[in-house]
């Protein structure tokens, strides 16, 4: 795609792809939402190096604490990015709790510090993160850096968002492929055979459709067998949400073989004795397989917010295993998010994500019109 | 489009659009060809129905173990035992010894009618056996009916803010297309589509709470529970509702906007505008008797979406902000595994979009003349 | 055809200029156009797809999209306002020009089956024109509107008055079309290609049904069309349009008699004859297409299909529309007339005074 079109031959004998390329390129918001998504991809691949703690290491005097304050001057001296430990002070007369920062010993933030194990990319083990705080100025330990504030039970907000955007980025992406396996083999099975089977296909995609999507969601959720391993529940949950979305896929797909099944490429195919899966697969799918893509870009938004309200509610992934929806549970009480406004930050990402998703989607959308 | 004049003679349009919207013409009308075509799209509503029907069992199916046995389990949990005799005749109820497809049909014939002998008729003196919802410790109908209307009338209310907000907005948008206005419209809309509505219901409660002190969470005061709704608690009641049309209507009436304005925009360029502008029609004529004229249709086959997205977005929010309608309760039976109770919601929501789909039919034949009824329209 | 010739003009289009700015910079397909229509004539604006002229008649009524912005002249004898008018002047959505649209210049198009609101009876369409401009009486204006209906020779017009276009057939509707468009006894009819879309058979009955109404109604005609067989039966003056401006005017016979401009040889020798048998009688046609009207050099837009251009002359300048009869105007260097000679001449000279500059200046 990188390649220039240089005269007009290269334009006519440019693939669709070079073309949508092409085209995608000058949709400035598109390629900004790219740019975010790729950004937000890496980290959830590199989460373990990025985020500081794991997803379970706690520490009960941070509990519901708001973000860390990074300072640079310890008593009118600069001494480069720090923060203080934290020290609680319990009033005695109403028993409110204040949390104070104790400014006589500081921690430098280091980069690239040794901390809790894990694995690169899941087989290469490893100690080090991006950033951390070790030991104080005076050789104390105790101060831990959350950028994002803690959630109840003191764990670091920034870490379990991080590693939470894991399963909240992959599902949506692995179940958009299982839509788009089903969507295909359903939509070509229907467009192709026609007749009765493609009455009772679509009569089903229709009755799908008119169900309200979360509803059924949740309905399907009971599916889910209770104590399941993490790698289980993910499984669960990918199915689950592909469960609606291949409808509109396998509409796409239907459409597009009645209107490509005559043309004469495909019947010259036959003609020479191709098999009818060959012909689907090599002939007629790459077709209209920027149209799918496409729309799988805009049906992904839909898969997030479901696999977030289905984990928010607890009926989806579920502790231990941490998705974005899983962490919005924290802030599902008022005067809890009143008093610590710092646990409604993993809501910027599933929004951030969702407009990234929307934005790409449009721009794949006109860019892969080709009337435009 | 050649047909011969000859041809165009016999035409294959109701009489009624022969003859315009004259009153008599009219009541022939609703005589023959409206009464025909709402038959015809009624009985297309049957295999629909069957159809959701099976998809409801399989969910119920779903959860693995026997529904009586996790019954039993359950009120055990509880320290109340559960004799022999009665699990026995919860399980012929259910019709667990049958083969599943059996128990499909006998829940289907449950469902339409229960026979006055019956221990279910004799319990609950009803003929329609939606099963029992030990959630609730009720049949699962009673649960169902006691939200039903307030769901439906939310809903409606939501429904009727979306298409009172945005056709304007949409009409204005696409009548002055580049301005800032259009572009103010586009943004929110864009923004307004793309954040899902219980994250929006989170913000504004959070809002809510830090501006009046008050999140505003539930349709009632603790007033209106105990007194009902009256005249002066209206106002009350209407506040209440602040929250839920905002979170819960914002990404239909945004979604509105979007199609309108396209379409708007579309019918603008078509080149009977320039037909009625070279008559020497103002432009406000031309874009309200023409152009919104021509943009009505899809925005009502559109009704069942939006319907349709209305009960998915209630849901999370209705839990989120304490509503009392059906979603919560929906959530209460997912958690219990309280599997009829929660195909029965299922199904219930379901039916109503397939109504609204019928209803927007049904309107669609009446305004556009194009539709021929033989081909089911859609 | 003699008497009409002495009245006077019923429009008169002057040096019509039509810009559309875009993000590449600003496109101007037309380029200057100028012709008159006298009362009760039949003009004929002929040209290729892509050479201006329908945005030519649309600039006439005001009618182009917002986007196209028209500059020039075009005077129009208005009864209604009582005497000349500048059609431009006019706010193109305000009351005045509303008023001369439908009623005093009506306009037919090309497609009749997308001319008309699929929403809307063909009655109410019609109506809407004749309860504008004529009578605010719904009862009455009905009368007018079937009666003119029936002129057009709509069959059973009571009951086609309540049917949808999509009831009616192509020719039906551009009958439909003609009445809406006659329904207020107009001055100047422009039909915009009103049988391009039609089959052969209805386009005879179309233009012998324009040809009635006109006689009847006694109204000029702006009839724009690429074909030159429909021009012969219809027009009395023809005016040949390229590259947003007219090539060459001359009443319908000095045309096919005696063309001047290259351009209008090559179109007469592009249609088809009937008996052709020698090889040296094949269809001719013009090679190339109608360049795009942006950032156009100072040079006969027809020069790179010219067969006929002068090299050093054509490319450098632009030859202006002069008579070179009486009636009979032409645009081009090369021709024996004395006046083409004259404006060859000057252009030379204008051509060697600037290129003697340049070399100066180098």
């Amino acid at each position: 795609m990188a390649k220039k079109l240089k005269t007009k031959e290269d334009y006519y004998l440019a693939s669709q792809w070079t073309l949508m390329g092409r085209k995608l390129k000058k949709h400035k918001l598109a390629i900004a939402a790219f740019i975010v998504l790729a950004i937000l991809y890496l980290g959830a691949l590199f989460a373990d190096f990025l985020a500081p703690y794991s997803l379970e290491e706690y520490d009960g005097i941070y509990r519901n604490t708001a973000p860390s304050k990074v300072h640079v001057m310890h008593e009118g001296e600069f001494v480069g990015p720090f923060i203080y430990s934290l020290e609680k002070t319990i009033n005695r007369e109403d028993f409110s709790v204040t949390m104070s920062e104790n400014t006589e010993e500081y921690y430098k933030v280091k980069f690239f510090v040794h901390g809790c194990e894990y694995k690169i990319l899941g087989f290469i083990p490893c100690d080090l993160h991006l950033f951390g705080v070790s030991e104080g100025s005076k050789g104390g330990s105790g101060a831990k850096i959350m950028l994002f504030g803690a959630d109840s039970l003191g764990r670091d907000i920034f870490s379990r968002v991080l590693l939470g955007s894991r399963i909240s980025l992959s599902i949506p992406f692995a179940s958009a492929f299982i839509s788009l396996f089903l969507g295909i083999t359903i939509g070509s099975i229907s467009g192709y055979f026609g007749g009765t089977t493609d009455i009772i296909i679509q009569r089903i995609i229709e009755v799908i459709g008119a169900v309200p999507q979360i509803p059924l969601w949740m309905a399907l959720s009971a599916a889910i067998p209770a104590g399941i391993s993490t790698v289980k529940m993910y499984f669960y949950m990918t199915l689950i949400l592909s469960f609606i979305n291949w409808t509109g896929m396998a509409r796409i797909v239907r459409g597009k073989f009645l209107s490509l099944k005559n043309e004469d490429y495909v019947m010259a195919a036959r003609l020479a004795g191709v098999s009818t899966w060959k012909i689907i697969w090599k002939h007629l799918v790459p077709g209209f397989m920027s149209y799918l893509i496409v729309s799988l870009t805009l049906g992904i938004p839909g898969s997030i917010v479901g696999e977030t309200s289905m984990s928010y509610l607890g009926l989806g992934i579920k502790s231990p295993a941490t998705s974005w929806g899983v962490l919005l549970q924290e802030a599902s009480s008022v005067t809890d998010v009143a008093a610590n406004p710092h646990k409604l930050i993993p809501i910027l990402f599933v929004t951030i994500t969702v407009l990234a998703f929307n934005f790409l989607g449009d721009g794949m959308r006109d860019a892969a019109d080709p009337y435009k | 489009m050649k047909e011969s004049p000859e041809t165009c003679e016999v035409s294959t349009s109701p009489g009624f659009l022969q003859k315009g919207y004259s009153m008599t013409a009219l009541k022939e009308f609703l005589k023959k060809d409206l009464v025909q075509y709402i038959i015809k799209r009624v009985l297309m509503f049957i295999p629909t129905l069957l159809l959701i029907s099976i998809l409801v069992f399989f969910v119920i199916q779903l959860p693995p173990g026997d529904y009586v046995s996790a019954h039993i389990a359950a009120l055990a949990t509880e320290g109340e035992f559960v004799d022999a005799d009665y699990a026995a005749s919860l399980r012929e109820d259910y019709g667990l010894d049958l083969p599943v497809w059996q128990q499909y049909i006998k829940w289907v014939k449950d469902i339409i009618w229960t026979p006055t002998d019956s221990a279910y008729y004799r319990l609950y003196g009803s003929h329609h056996n939606w099963k029992f919802s030990f959630a609730y410790g009720r049949d699962v109908w009673s649960v169902v009916e006691d939200r039903l209307g307030l769901t439906i009338g939310v809903t409606f209310i939501i429904l009727l803010f979306q298409y009172v907000v945005s056709i304007p907005i949409a009409v204005y948008a696409s009548t002055h297309q580049y301005s800032a206005g259009d572009y103010i419209s586009a943004f929110i809309g864009f923004i307004g589509t793309a954040i899902p509505n219980f994250i929006l219901a989170i913000i504004l409660m959070y809002l809510s709470y830090v501006w009046t002190g008050n999140a505003n969470v539930g349709l009632f005061t603790q007033e209106m529970l105990q007194n009902g709704i009256h005249l002066y608690n209206f106002g009350d009641f209407l506040k209440r509702m602040i929250i839920p049309i905002i979170v819960i209507g914002t990404s239909g009436t945004c979604g509105i906007i979007r199609s309108v304005r396209a379409q708007m925009l579309d019918e603008v360029s078509k080149q009977y505008t320039l037909t009625a502008r070279a008559k020497g029609v103002s432009e406000r004529t031309i874009v309200m008797k023409y152009c919104f004229r021509a943009a009505i249709n899809p925005t009502v086959s559109g009704l069942g979406g939006v319907l349709s997205s209305l009960f998915s977005g209630s849901t999370v929010t209705a839990m989120v902000l304490n509503m009392q309608i059906q979603g919560p309760v929906l959530f209460k039976a997912l958690q219990c595994q309280d599997m009829y109770l929660a195909g029965a919601i299922v199904m219930v929501q379901a039916v109503l979009v397939v109504i609204g789909i019928l209803f927007s039919d049904i309107i669609l034949a009446f305004l556009d003349p194009r539709i021929r009824y033989s081909g089911g329209g859609r | 055809m003699n008497e009409v010739n002495h009245s006077e003009n019923i429009l008169e289009v002057k040096d019509l200029h039509v810009d559309i700015s875009m993000h590449e910079g600003t496109l101007t397909p037309v380029r200057g156009v100028s012709f008159e229509i006298k009362k009760g004539e039949t003009l004929g604006l002929v040209g290729e797809s892509g050479s201006g002229k329908s945005l030519t008649c649309k600039a006439i009524l005001g009618i182009n999209e917002k986007k196209c912005k028209s500059r020039g002249e075009i005077i129009f004898q208005s009864g209604e306002m009582g005497g000349k008018i500048d059609l431009l002047s006019l706010n193109p959505t305000g009351k005045e020009i509303r008023s001369i649209r439908g009623k005093e210049i009506s306009m037919i198009f090309q497609e009749p089956m997308v001319a008309f609101s699929p929403m809307y009876t063909i009655g109410n369409q019609i109506n809407e024109a004749t309860l504008l401009h004529i009578t605010k009486d719904k009862k009455k204006a009905k009368e007018i509107s079937l009666e003119m209906m029936k002129k057009v020779g709509i069959a059973n017009a009571e009951k086609r008055y309540n049917q949808y276009p999509h009831e009616f057939s192509g020719g039906m509707l551009q009958r439909a079309l003609i009445a809406m468009a006659l329904v207020c006894n107009p001055d100047l009819l422009i039909a915009d290609e009103p049988t391009t879309a039609l089959d052969v058979t209805i386009q005879a009955q179309i233009l012998e049904l324009m040809k009635e109404m006109q006689k009847e109604f006694n109204m000029a005609i702006l009839f724009i069309t690429h074909d030159l067989g429909v021009v012969a039966k219809m027009c009395d003056r023809v005016a040949v349009m390229y590259l947003g401006k007219v090539v060459e005017s001359a009443d319908s016979q000095t045309i096919y008699a005696n063309p001047q401009h290259p351009y209008t040889r090559g179109l007469i020798g592009s249609v088809h004859k009937i008996g052709a048998q020698k090889k040296e009688d094949r269809l001719f046609s013009i090679e190339g297409t109608v360049p795009l009207a942006m950032n156009l050099p100072e040079a006969c837009g027809f020069y790179d299909r010219c067969d006929a251009r002068i090299e050093g002359l054509c490319d450098k300048a632009d030859p202006e529309l002069i008579e070179i009869e009486p009636g009979h105007k032409i645009a081009c260097f090369n021709c024996p007339h004395e006046a083409c000679k004259k404006q060859r001449a000057e252009a030379e000279a204008r051509i060697k005074a600037r290129e003697a500059g340049e070399g100066g200046n180098a």
